[in-house]
């Protein structure tokens, strides 16, 4: 009787598994590394309805970040100005402008301008934009240098290792209350020894305590 | 390399989002919008359902679109920010506002604050400026915002099959006005529900003296209030009584459902609880008599409770009269009544509030005749407890006509026209009225609806209502005072309110409802207009407006006069002549809510029953009526009943599958399954209305049996004659605790208040607690406890919340270093069992409805329940050579119990689950990570108090009806039920478990706002909540005030406190699982004197029995100081086993 299965057939099973093995590395590292928000995320820098400069508004113009996010120091949420925001200005200025044409258009119908929204976190997590800016952390901790920014880029990865990175050790982040809003400035933990020793004061002395548990996010 | 995609750009649907927030009229009234309606909604019936799945979420500003899924790739679907174009005065996206309003109900209302997030109302609380409310609501206000989302609520006016605009409507009010005017009125008929808005009476004055021969009708089938004509009849005014329950010590109740069925119940369950409370030994204590015939609520609290017919309360109270009085004049009304009820306890009852003179309080049912409130007034102004314990208000009297003189008059063929505004009178109305037949025979029939109901269905004309939500409006609460109904949001559907609908007729120059209650609120308020109506809308009330308070002088002569004393002989009623109660159902009302879900799923508060009605008789007749299980051969040898313990019920896990049967009462039928209650009049049948509406939407469908037409105009509350036949059919009612008994078990600690006076500290006396190891270690046993003052154990417990490792726990378990320790503390010597905090949680947490077929299985989702036990002291178990509890007792103690996740320090369901999604918080709170769950349901298993519910379907993704169609089955959310969601709690998926956290959003923005608050005051260190600051929603509903909420790492704190007395005990403490919810133990306070006097609470009966049989029967008190410790011990053999393994310090 002849044989059914020729001999090289023996090393089937181990290069089987041997395959596999290398399946499954490369698909984990490539999850590991393309799934997550650090490469997902970061860079992200979609197009908008206006093409809206922070830099020229802030560097040129000198706003300050509450000026259009007026609400960023009370509610969780920071706000998007309104288009009658935009037209306190630019009735004045440019009023002309085709690319202002969806904000005078918004204005005047009170439909809303579609922002594409960049800094998004999941539906889940409760992040809360008062207590962070009210307590020594700046928008340049997770949204970057936007004063900077031409066309507002996803900076940080956002993801919980993110939160839980600053919660786990405030000091290193904590800046001077009147340094929030001032995106050029660094945080205290960089200003040598003195900043350091500040930082830690002002972590016991404000009782910072950031919540590490599911509590604090999760509801 | 990173990618980089061009986004296209996005849809116009997309863009425009959903923009109901201040639009929708606008929407509403686009040609594209009319069509689909007419497409959708063939007649006027809403079909808002899953085609368009817009997603509507919280998020940034107003609203935000999903769009391009299917083009976005792997990457996250690009989401918009749509700002406001211009921005909304004083709304911060993000932060709710808060507006006063009110819910009227027939004659009086319920002031509320409004929660809003951008204009979308979703959750109510009561309005902490009506002080006589605090800031508690009740069960149907907390559940009437969803009916704001209804579906199934009319969504355009039609007459005959036409759509008509709302200036159509007007024009065709005004035409009616107009040609009826030429009449002076005559053939216009109006009918109305009650109200007590002062706008609506000013306009029906107007109209009347516009149109003086149009008839102007009121009907609810449900009386509230006392008759006007008895008070007038008694004190020659038209007054009406407000009772102050805290003044009173002695309370006799005359089938009156004071915590429930009266007008003005949230006030009178906050008065009674604030004399039921007991916080030490040297504290006063109400004591409550009721007779009554069903088991209401307010029986359930009852020290001395008496089963009596209805029809029997009249014999009753002239017995009482004629005790209290020393006078024989009322003797005739009392014949025969000896042989039903022991004499005694009429004579003790009236001897005792004789004792109590001004301190004492007789009240009757809203439903009982004028005799027995005339006799109830004799009492009170005889004990002098007038101007004490009961005030009396002016009121005005009312010149309506009654649905009968307006049937009389259609039947005369002299009404042309009819005006319905609002009720439901074709459902609801006698039904020796016939009144769909009146209805139809009058030619022109113009309806004010909220939905398309059993009325409009036979009315030519049908005008959408808004809800009070959406509308102007004022109301009077039950002591007068007067309230704002403001709009939350413009209506949804256009709807009209019923002053602007009486304003178009009357040819008002403003039909709009601000305009009408302007003028009605600055005349009332005067001064200056504007200020006058801006402090009426900001403190939702006109402060000083209440009824006023009247001296009345009683006179006896008269009321004889108007109520002789007619020799009467006391029948009793049999198997063959059933008395039929009908009562307001707890949840449906008179059937007003027949589409709301969170009402149908929460249990009846006695019966547990939800998505139902029942007919439900007393064990004694379900046992004469052959439905009591018999007994069966076990192995062919022995006669037992099918199962021991099993009951009349006949459950089977979570299914009482009951027996249907015909309910006849003088020629008039209904069918519906028959439901064995305890405590019921032996020979009365208790039929719950409000059920079996024919025209409803898809949530009341098939939910009940209709009671109307059992009930004439002559006997709207209580009937004789009644006889039951079994159909020998059987039908599946969803039960949602089946068993009765605590099995001698020490669930809820109770003691009569004279125990409670020489041993404070009974609750250590009770359970297993007692007799195990010091859970807290050696030298920290409950006797060393109680030894410490109240200070020193308030500062004990803080320092205890935060001892690592706890109770010598072998896991290791998380520190507990944050700034607050959260607990919770529970009365249930004031909890009245009213089960507004279900809904009120239910509404804030999101909690989805499951539905009928899911509650039969046990799969409701409610994070706080109330546990109802019967105790009649005789379930002392088989096992332990008792009788057994085979039997549903006929006349038990109740005992209640709201029980949610207690947070246990070492929570067992911590340990088990394998992916950590339940641990616990610094704060110590046992936290839920829903993401993380994987829905192993270990954590339900593991837990003592079953308070974990998991979402076996996606309730809020799929449609109740097509669960099992799984992913084949439509999904997403009506468009207007996503609206009533929470945005501060995550909506739970498929699979997850989820759990009271006790309102963790409300914790997390209370202490986010004080931190803020603090950083800008500068105050930076101070970032602990003030007690009082945080209130979580059961706590804040609830009526009675017997919860508790705060920081117990602060010995000042008023939870603290309360976890002080002496009375807080942990449920199943035994287990050693710390759990931050402790409950107060129950006090009852029983006259010795009482022929039915229980020298220990049933239920401690019950314990002793089971635990010390030794004692059976003797009412040993056990435990008390001097209990001879070692010789109980040798009966306890979980004590022997404790000492061999050595565990017995």
């Amino acid at each position: 009787m002849s044989k059914i299965f020729p001999k090289s057939a023996n090393k089937l099973p181990f290069q089987i598994i041997v395959y596999l093995g290398v399946l499954v590395c490369v698909a984990t590292a490539g999850v590991t590394y393309y799934m997550t928000p650090k490469y997902t995320r970061v860079g992200y820098a979609p197009l908008q309805p206006v093409p809206f400069s922070h830099a020229k508004h802030v560097q040129e113009v000198g706003l300050d970040c509450r000026y259009c996010h007026s609400n960023v120091d009370k509610s969780a949420h920071s706000n998007v100005p309104s288009s009658q925001t935009c037209m306190n200005c630019h009735n004045q200025i440019k009023t002309t402008s085709p690319l202002l044409a969806p904000i005078r258009e918004s204005a005047a119908t009170g439909k809303a301008v579609p922002w594409v929204w960049i800094h998004q976190t999941p539906d889940y997590a409760y992040f809360n934009h008062s207590v962070h800016v009210n307590r020594g952390i700046s928008c340049v901790e997770c949204h970057g240098k936007v004063n900077e920014m031409d066309t507002v880029t996803h900076m940080q990865p956002l993801s919980m290792s993110f939160c839980l990175d600053c919660h786990r050790n405030p000091e290193a982040r904590i800046r001077d209350p009147k340094d929030v809003f001032n995106l050029d400035s660094k945080p205290l933990a960089e200003q040598g020894e003195a900043g350091v020793k500040q930082a830690a004061t002002f972590v016991h002395d404000w009782k910072v305590k950031p919540p590490q548990s599911c509590s604090g996010c999760h509801r | 390399m990173k990618r980089k995609f061009e986004h296209p750009a996005p849809s116009e649907r997309a863009l425009n989002g959903p923009a109901y927030w201040r639009s929708l009229d606008e929407l509403a009234a686009t040609p594209g919008f009319q069509a689909q309606l007419e497409r959708e909604f063939p007649q006027g019936a809403a079909e808002m359902n899953g085609t368009d799945r817009r997603q509507f979420m919280k998020i940034m500003a107003a609203s935000f679109a999903l769009g391009g899924i299917g083009l976005a790739g792997c990457r996250r679907p690009e989401k918009f920010i749509l700002p406001y174009g211009k921005s909304v005065e004083g709304v911060i996206p993000g932060l709710p506002q808060y507006y006063a309003t009110a819910m009227p109900l027939r004659k009086s209302a319920i002031p509320l604050l409004a929660e809003t997030h951008q204009g979308r109302p979703t959750k109510l609380e009561g309005n902490p400026s009506y002080e006589p409310h605090g800031s508690a609501s009740s069960l149907v206000a907390q559940a009437s915002i969803l009916d704001l989302y209804d579906p199934d609520r009319a969504t355009a006016h039609t007459k005959g099959g036409d759509v008509l605009s709302n200036a159509d409507v007007a024009s065709l009010l005004a035409e009616l006005g107009k040609t009826y005017a030429a009449t002076q009125g005559a053939g216009l008929a109006f009918l109305a529900d009650e109200s007590s808005s002062p706008t609506r009476a000013r306009l029906v004055k107007k109209l009347k003296s516009k149109l003086p021969k149009a008839i102007w009708a009121e009907y609810e089938p449900i009386a509230d209030e006392p008759p006007v004509a008895a008070a007038k009849a008694c004190f020659g005014s038209d007054v009406k009584p407000i009772y102050r329950f805290a003044k009173a010590q002695r309370i006799l109740s005359l089938d009156a459902d004071f915590f429930h069925a009266e007008s003005g119940s949230t006030y009178y369950t906050r008065e009674f609880s604030k004399g039921r409370r007991v916080t030490k030994p040297t504290d006063p204590m109400n004591r409550l008599y009721v007779a009554e015939s069903a088991f209401s609520l307010t029986g359930s609290m009852a020290d001395h409770r008496l089963r009596l017919a209805s029809s029997h309360i009249l014999a009753l109270a002239a017995a009482v009269a004629g005790h209290v009085m020393k006078t024989d004049v009322y003797k005739p009304l009392t014949e025969g009544l000896d042989a039903l009820v022991s004499p005694k306890w009429a004579e003790e009852c009236a001897a005792d509030l004789v004792e109590n003179k001004t301190k004492s309080l007789v009240v009757v049912g809203a439903h009982q005749p004028a005799q027995v409130h005339a006799l109830a007034y004799a009492i009170n102004a005889f004990l002098g407890n007038i101007g004490e314990t009961v005030d009396f208000v002016a009121v005005e009297a009312s010149t309506a006509a009654s649905l009968s003189d307006l049937a009389s008059a259609i039947k005369s063929g002299s009404v042309k026209s009819l005006v319905v505004l609002g009720g439901n009178p074709v459902y609801n109305a006698p039904v020796d009225l016939g009144w769909a037949a009146l209805q139809k025979s009058v030619a022109d029939v113009i309806r004010l609806g909220y939905a398309a109901d059993e009325t409009s269905a036979l009315a030519g004309t049908n005008l959408a209502a808004a809800h009070y939500l959406e509308s102007w409006g004022d109301a009077r609460t039950a002591d007068g005072t007067i309230v704002a109904v403001q709009p939350m949001i413009l209506p949804l559907f256009n709807g009209l309110t019923q002053i602007e609908v009486l304003a178009h007729i009357a040819g008002e120059a403003s039909a709009e409802g601000y305009a009408l209650v302007t003028a009605t609120i600055t005349a009332l308020a005067g001064g200056n207009a504007e200020k006058a109506m801006r402090r009426f809308l900001h403190d939702g009330l006109l402060a000083g407006s209440a009824y006023a308070k009247v001296n009345v002088r009683f006179d006896r002569e008269r009321a004889l006069a108007a109520y002789p004393v007619t020799a009467k002989k006391v029948e009793a009623f049999s198997l063959k002549n059933l008395e039929v109660r009908f009562v307001a159902d707890h949840k449906m009302d008179d059937g007003r809510f027949a589409n709301n879900g969170w009402l149908h799923e929460c249990p009846d508060p006695m019966t547990k029953i939800s998505w139902d009605n029942a007919i439900m008789v007393s064990p004694r007749l379900g046992k004469e009526l052959g439905i009591d299980v018999k007994p069966t051969k076990v192995f062919g040898v022995i006669d037992a009943p099918d199962v021991a313990r099993k009951e009349e019920n006949n459950f089977s896990i979570g299914k009482e599958n009951a027996h249907v049967f015909e309910l006849t009462v003088g020629g008039l039928k209904i069918k519906g399954p028959v439901h064995i209650q305890p405590g019921l009049a032996n020979y009365t049948v208790v039929v719950p209305i409000g059920y079996g509406r024919t025209a409803v939407g898809r949530v009341g469908k098939d939910a009940g049996f209709n009671a109307y037409p059992l009930r004439t105009a002559a006997a709207p509350a209580f009937v004789a004659g009644g006889s039951l036949t079994n159909t020998g059919t059987r039908m599946l009612l969803a039960n949602t605790q089946e068993h009765w008994s605590m099995e001698g078990r020490d669930i809820v600690r109770e003691a009569n208040l004279d125990e409670f006076k020489k041993n404070p500290s009974y609750v250590d006396d009770i359970g297993t607690e007692s007799h195990s190891p010091p859970i807290y270690g050696a030298h920290n046993s409950p006797a060393d406890y109680n030894k410490l003052s109240r200070e020193e154990r308030a500062k004990l417990n803080a320092t205890r919340a935060q001892e690592i490792p706890r109770g010598g726990s072998m896991y290791t378990t998380p520190k507990f270093d944050g700034i607050h320790q959260w607990g919770m503390s529970i009365d249930l010597n004031t909890c009245v069992g009213c089960n507004a905090c279900v809904v009120a949680c239910q509404a804030e947490n999101n909690i989805p409805i499951v539905g009928k077929d899911q509650v039969l299985r046990g799969r409701e989702m409610h994070w706080i329940r109330l546990d109802r036990y019967y105790s009649d002291g005789k379930a002392d178990g088989a096992a332990f050579g008792g009788e057994g509890n085979r039997e549903i007792p006929e006349d038990p103690q109740v005992s209640l119990q709201p029980i949610a996740c207690a947070q246990c320090e070492l929570a067992p369901c911590e340990t088990v689950c394998p992916v950590n999604a339940t641990v616990h918080d610094e704060e110590g709170i046992n936290t839920m990570a829903y993401n993380r769950c994987i829905g192993t349901r270990y954590c339900a298993n593991n837990c003592p108090y079953k308070v974990r519910r998991f979402n076996f379907f996606d309730f809020n993704q799929r449609q109740l009806d097509s669960l099992y169609l799984g992913q084949l089955g439509p999904k997403g959310m009506p468009e207007l039920v996503k609206m009533v969601k929470n945005p501060e709690v995550t909506i739970r998926m498929r699979g997850v478990m989820e759990k009271c956290t006790y309102c963790i959003q409300r914790i997390q923005n209370g202490k986010i706002q004080h931190k803020v608050k603090v950083a800008q005051a500068g105050n930076i260190g101070d970032v602990k909540v003030p007690d009082g600051t945080i209130k979580v929603a059961c706590q804040q509903v609830c009526p009675a005030e017997a919860i508790e909420f705060g920081d117990i790492s602060d010995p000042t704190s008023r939870v603290s406190q309360a976890k002080a007395r002496e009375q807080d005990y942990s449920l199943l403490g035994y287990l050693n699982i710390r759990p931050r919810t402790t409950y107060l133990g129950k006090l009852r306070n029983p006259n010795a004197k009482m022929p039915d006097y229980q020298a220990l609470p049933l239920s401690r009966v019950e314990y002793n029995n089971k635990n010390h049989p030794a004692d059976h029967g003797s009412g040993h008190d056990h435990g008390a100081p001097g209990h001879e410790a070692p010789k109980a011990e040798k009966k306890h053999s979980m004590i022997e086993a404790a000492k061999r393994i050595g565990g017995l310090s």
